[in-house]
């Protein structure tokens, strides 16, 4: 069974139309990167499936769960209780991770599985320790974020969704806003967890990495879905003339 | 002119404990040829008499009469007259006496008078050194009244004679104070050259503050008032006189005076205190001064503290729902509570105080309790300070970025959850030093409640400072209220430092 399915997903921000009928589907294990060009509407596309933002038209749902379907004309969420539950399924790393600033690298961690799925404080904290291990940062569970690189806030990031064990983790241009050297350590975590047939959907332009970890790659612009496919076939043989261009633009850019 | 109504005055007085003297207390109230006592009086001058709301003659002079009445055993009659034909009624006998904030200047010999009991005439006083030594050296000058007084009445209001007109058009200014107190330091810095106040007023001050201020010579307008009675019945007068003068040994005549609120106005007087010349001024120590002083400040102060501590104590919490509803997506709702902080924050206090604690009789006709007194000064300043925090609030909440909303979003915190977990703390920090701001500013604003007569330190230290006419208390409550913002600044930083996450602990 598929973990999310969405169909003929439509977004505006006034005139603007910024998805376009966006169709597609994550199975459980697959590790999916979300390719193309800024304005392409990818992050648009990861806020709605998200549901930070609401979609125009379509459907979606998780685990075989409807979360958004439109009749007629209009889209109806399901009831809140059942909102509720669907966005315990998923977790979203940001862009720029977005930890509380007031708590400490541990009460990040635990504060929402205590507080929201309300499990027990003591095997919480046990998994939290265990995860800030496996991130590398077991020494900071006292530290607040101020007092770490962004890489180091980053892995905390991923640690604190993953605390709250979802069924997939949507990543939102993760490693945007760090330093190269500080970007190859999340791609490592990231690179752990696909082995661990976490089931991912990351948006990104590390083309290489996407090349490497990703089971299939989708290329987007101006709000369509372009090309997809493995990533063999989308990255290095693109078929779409302007998956071409957006990539030869970006190698380009690599090497100056 | 004010010397010669002291002489006068002084005889009277003279003839009347002779006649207290010479008479034992039965004798006090001579058998008049009938028991009542006929009061001839125009009912149209309060707060000397008047017809009240319920219809009855009441007033000062017609409280004074019916103690006289009492004492002498008889019956008062309130007999209002056209004041036109006062001289005929006291001729045919249907009166015993005019009664009436009776004016004795320029009557002096058209009656038998008691000794004047009010005196109501308007003096000046300067520096004794300002070579200011009658009304026409006040040309070009700066001469300070009270506000609404009958100084100002006289030199400048409707019924204010030509001369006086003319004299108040010769000052360089004609400026007025709220109370006596900053008049004479006003004068006493060399701010203003000359006040002009009641004589009453002026003796007393002048008597507390020493030889260094001086009363013109010249009045700006004489009035005194007596009891007139029949040309030559001096029988009578000397009843009453006695009568008054036992009432003012035993009190009762300040009694009456204040209150009708005339305390300052009466010159009755058994042993003329206003001039025997020695100073009023207490022969304590300067430290044992000092010490009454902060003692009787610190009732004020308690009363501050008071105001202070319950005002955060509501409008702290009060500000956090003003915040709520001015951020609500409900529209009226939030439309309302933005007028609310408009007209919080573009009108004075002092006058919200006042209509807070007026406005429930003015505009309700509920008629207030004294105890209303205090619930009215914290509500006022709760609604102010609610207002200003919220806008404080609201502030720090918005500082708070869009992906904290988004990280508690994805994470499945409700609402609630949301704010008192992630938002509250995060405006707490951000609003710390507007709030100290705010916080200081209200240990100081907790003076403004005089302007509903609540007495906190602030207006203590006024009162103390116009009874001792010394300076000392406002310095005195300006330590007082440095050291209360010092502990207010302390507390506040360590506040400030253990709410600020970003400090490396």
């Amino acid at each position: 069974m598929n973990l999310l399915e969405i169909q003929n997903i439509k977004k505006s921000f006034g005139d603007l139309q910024v998805l376009k009928d966006i169709t597609m589907s994550v199975a459980e294990s697959e590790v999916i990167s979300i390719l193309g060009p800024s304005g392409s509407g990818k992050s648009t596309l990861l806020r709605c499936m998200t549901m930070l933002e609401t979609i125009d038209g379509g459907s979606m749902s998780y685990c075989g769960e409807s979360a958004v379907k439109t009749e007629g004309n209009t889209p109806v969420y399901a009831s809140k209780a059942d909102l509720a539950r669907i966005k315990g399924y998923y977790g979203l790393v940001f862009q720029n991770f977005n930890l509380f600033p007031h708590y400490t690298v541990m009460k990040n961690l635990i504060d929402a599985p205590v507080h929201v799925q309300k499990r027990n404080p003591e095997e919480i904290r046990k998994e939290a320790q265990a995860l800030l291990e496996k991130m590398g940062l077991a020494d900071k569970g006292d530290y607040f974020p101020h007092q770490l690189s962004g890489g180091q806030q980053q892995r905390v990031a991923i640690a604190r969704a993953l605390a709250m064990k979802p069924k997939m983790l949507f990543f939102d241009e993760p490693t945007s806003a760090l330093d190269p050297e500080l970007t190859a350590g999340i791609l490592k975590v990231l690179r752990e967890l696909a082995a661990e047939k976490m089931t991912m959907v990351i948006v990104t332009h590390e083309i290489d990495f996407a090349r490497s970890v990703s089971d299939r790659v989708i290329f987007m612009d101006g709000g369509v879905i372009v090309e997809q496919g493995r990533p063999e076939d989308v990255i290095d043989n693109p078929s779409n003339d302007r998956t071409r261009a957006f990539l030869k633009k970006l190698s380009g850019e690599e090497n100056t | 002119m004010f010397k010669h109504s002291l002489i006068r005055r002084i005889g009277a007085i003279g003839a009347a404990v002779g006649v207290l003297l010479g008479c034992s207390a039965s004798l006090t109230c001579l058998a008049k040829d009938d028991s009542t006592f006929t009061v001839g009086f125009d009912a149209e001058f309060p707060p000397y008499g008047y017809k009240d709301d319920n219809g009855e003659y009441v007033g000062f002079d017609l409280d004074l009469a019916q103690e006289v009445c009492n004492r002498c055993g008889w019956t008062l009659v309130k007999q209002p007259i056209d004041w036109n034909s006062k001289d005929m009624e006291l001729k045919t006998g249907a009166i015993d006496c005019i009664w009436n904030g009776f004016t004795m200047n320029g009557r002096e010999d058209a009656y038998t008078w008691s000794t004047p009991y009010v005196d109501n005439s308007q003096v000046v006083v300067v520096r004794s050194d300002s070579g200011i030594s009658e009304l026409t050296d006040l040309a070009g000058k700066i001469v300070v009244v009270q506000a609404d007084s009958s100084a100002l009445a006289a030199l400048d209001g409707e019924d204010a004679s030509e001369e006086n007109l003319e004299l108040a058009a010769s000052f360089k200014e004609l400026q007025q104070v709220g109370d006596y107190n900053s008049a004479f330091l006003n004068l006493e810095s060399g701010a203003v050259d000359a006040i002009c106040m009641d004589i009453g007023v002026a003796g007393y001050e002048i008597k507390s503050r020493g030889d260094q201020f001086t009363m013109l010579e010249e009045n700006v307008s004489s009035e005194e008032y007596g009891v007139g009675f029949l040309k030559g019945n001096t029988e009578l007068r000397d009843q009453v006189q006695v009568t008054l003068l036992e009432m003012l040994e035993d009190g009762t005549f300040q009694e009456i005076a204040e209150k009708w609120e005339l305390e300052s106005s009466v010159c009755l007087s058994a042993d003329d205190a206003y001039i025997d010349g020695t100073s009023l001024r207490s022969e304590k120590s300067f430290g044992a001064r000092l010490l009454d002083i902060v003692s009787q400040l610190s009732g004020g102060l308690a009363a501050s503290l008071a105001i202070f501590l319950l005002t955060l104590l509501f409008s702290l919490p009060l500000g956090l729902l003003v915040t709520a509803g001015r951020m609500s997506r409900f529209k009226p709702l939030s439309a309302l509570v933005k007028l609310y902080i408009s007209i919080v924050r573009g009108t004075p206090l002092m006058l919200q105080l006042l209509v807070v604690f007026f406005g429930p009789y003015f505009v309700f006709g509920i008629r207030t309790t004294s105890g209303y007194r205090f619930a009215a000064v914290i509500i006022g300043f709760t609604l102010n300070y609610a207002a200003y925090f919220a806008e404080i609030f609201r502030s720090g909440i918005q500082a708070v970025p869009k992906g904290q909303y988004e990280a508690a979003d994805i994470l499945g915190y409700s609402k609630a959850q949301r704010f008192f977990r992630i938002v509250f703390p995060q405006m707490l920090r951000n609003v710390i030093p507007a709030v100290t701001n705010e916080v200081i500013t209200l240990v100081k604003d907790t003076s403004l409640a005089f302007a509903v007569s609540y007495t906190e330190m602030f207006t203590l230290a006024k009162q103390v400072a116009a009874a001792q006419t010394t300076i000392m208390p406002l310095f005195i409550a300006g330590a007082f209220y440095y050291i209360f913002n010092f502990v207010v600044a302390f507390v506040m930083d360590r506040i400030e430092k253990k709410l600020d996450y970003t400090r490396t602990r």
